[in-house]
């Protein structure tokens, strides 16, 4: 079963790497992203400290909405989405190995997106990157699993970019805002770090829980 | 979809009497010693923002049926209901806004209620543009409803998250303790509940001219489909 979903993702994850054509956009999306909040608000080095955990969500949440406009790419021609779906495995096992490889993705960019970050903006925090890290891992879990579902949801529809923006933002609200104030926390020395990461898990299991079940109905015929 | 034609002049016309009472009792209900007239803004704002969630309540319920039973009817509900719930959810916020100026001296503070109920506004919008984004309309309607279900879990931990971060709005006056300075009682509670249950029948009846319509729309598109197609 596992295996299977493993299948899935290193399918995307790996014809991605060698094509680099989802994550060199994602990549470069994020840095245009960095220069425009640069020049939008110009902070100085006291004020990055205080930005980083927005700037850092922000530029992650934008970027996701890239990678997860191309999660359903592979199988758009050829009905090979339908193919997808013959594959005798449950419908949320399929599921699962989507989420994972955006997830897989998502994440790869997140790592190169925090050092450049802190690079651009003169934030001096290096000793907390394993933290923020951290953070920005378990909220993405979350953000991946339903971003997948809506970009299942959204699959063929008319101007589809826009409304997975329109349907994903304010249903990760709760994400958005624990995530920013998880690693506020962390960057404070008296920062509170624990009720907004219970909330990032809280988010988690729920997506967790739900998404498979409902992609099930989603593509059921 | 017969009953809903038989329920729609007794709704309305009961409707119309529940509100004019209710103005009634808010006119002669006297003004706030500390708000002055500007309190007869709550008697529309509470009601309407009780209806915002309600029909999303509404529209939960109607969506598990749908994906369930696979009843249309339950999907035509659900798509009145969003409308429905979203005119509701703006003239919360707009009067929210105009109550606010004068008595927080604002019209808009980042508060946990004020930001919940603005995503509640673009989760409606949301569901509303993803029905008719998808060209087949039994998809659009799948989509839909398995949407509506993540909103509704979704929505008390976007309530919970922003409570947590921040809190300016009063807590909620009918409930509150009675020495609490936001207790509402004597004159004032007579119109607000009785509005109240008068938006309660307004949404019902909303949704019924909304689903009758929604009904004889999607009769004319099967019509207009089998006109363009007649050999399928």
């Amino acid at each position: 079963m596992l295996k299977a979903a493993y299948r899935i993702a290193w399918k995307d994850v790996a014809g991605d790497l060698r094509r680099r054509a989802t994550l060199s956009s994602m990549l470069f999306f994020a840095i245009s992203v960095l220069v425009v909040f640069q020049a939008a608000f110009e902070p100085d080095r006291k004020e990055a400290v205080r930005l980083l955990p927005g700037l850092l969500w922000a530029t992650t949440l934008f970027t996701t909405l890239v990678g997860l406009g191309r999660v359903f790419q592979a199988e758009e021609e050829d009905g090979a989405f339908e193919g997808l779906l013959l594959a005798s495995v449950p419908r949320g096992v399929i599921f699962f190995g989507k989420w994972l490889g955006n997830l897989l993705l998502t994440l790869l960019v997140e790592l190169l997106i925090l050092p450049l970050t802190m690079v651009l903006f003169n934030v001096d925090a290096w000793t907390q990157v394993p933290a923020i890290l951290g953070i920005l891992g378990l909220g993405t879990l979350g953000l991946t699993g339903l971003g997948t579902l809506l970009a299942a949801m959204t699959r063929g529809a008319r101007s589809r970019e826009t409304l997975l923006a329109l349907l994903l933002l304010p249903l990760t609200a709760p994400l958005l805002i624990s995530g920013v104030q998880a690693v506020a926390g962390v960057l404070q020395p008296d920062g509170v770090v624990a009720p907004w990461l219970k909330l990032l898990i809280i988010f988690d299991l729920v997506y967790l829980a739900m998404t498979p079940w409902a992609f099930g109905w989603l593509v059921e015929e | 979809m017969n009953i809903l034609k038989k329920i729609q002049l007794p709704l309305g016309l009961l409707t119309l009497i529940s509100l004019a009472v209710g103005a009634w009792y808010v006119y002669q209900a006297p003004a706030d010693f500390q708000q002055g007239g500007a309190v007869r803004i709550l008697y529309v704002h509470v009601p309407s923002a009780k209806m915002a969630l309600l029909s999303y309540l509404f529209l939960t319920v109607a969506s598990v049926l749908y994906l369930w039973k696979r009843w249309e009817g339950a999907d035509i509900v659900a798509e009145a209901a969003t409308a429905v719930g979203a005119a509701f959810t703006a003239l919360t916020l707009a009067s929210g806004a105009i109550w606010g100026k004068p008595m927080w001296g604002t019209w808009w503070a980042w508060d946990a209620r004020l930001t919940s109920m603005l995503v509640l506004l673009i989760i409606y919008k949301g569901l509303m543009v993803l029905r008719h984004s998808l060209d087949d309309p039994v998809k659009g309607a799948r989509a839909t409803a398995i949407l509506a279900i993540i909103g509704g879990v979704d929505l008390p931990i976007i309530h919970y998250s922003v409570v947590w971060w921040r809190t300016l709005h009063q807590p909620p006056s009918l409930t509150a303790a009675e020495n609490s300075s936001v207790h509402i009682s004597g004159p004032l509670l007579p119109p607000l509940l009785i509005l109240s249950g008068a938006f309660i029948l307004l949404g019902l009846y909303m949704v019924t001219v909304k689903a009758r319509q929604i009904e004889a729309r999607r009769r004319l598109d099967a019509l207009e489909a089998a006109r363009m197609h007649p050999d399928e």
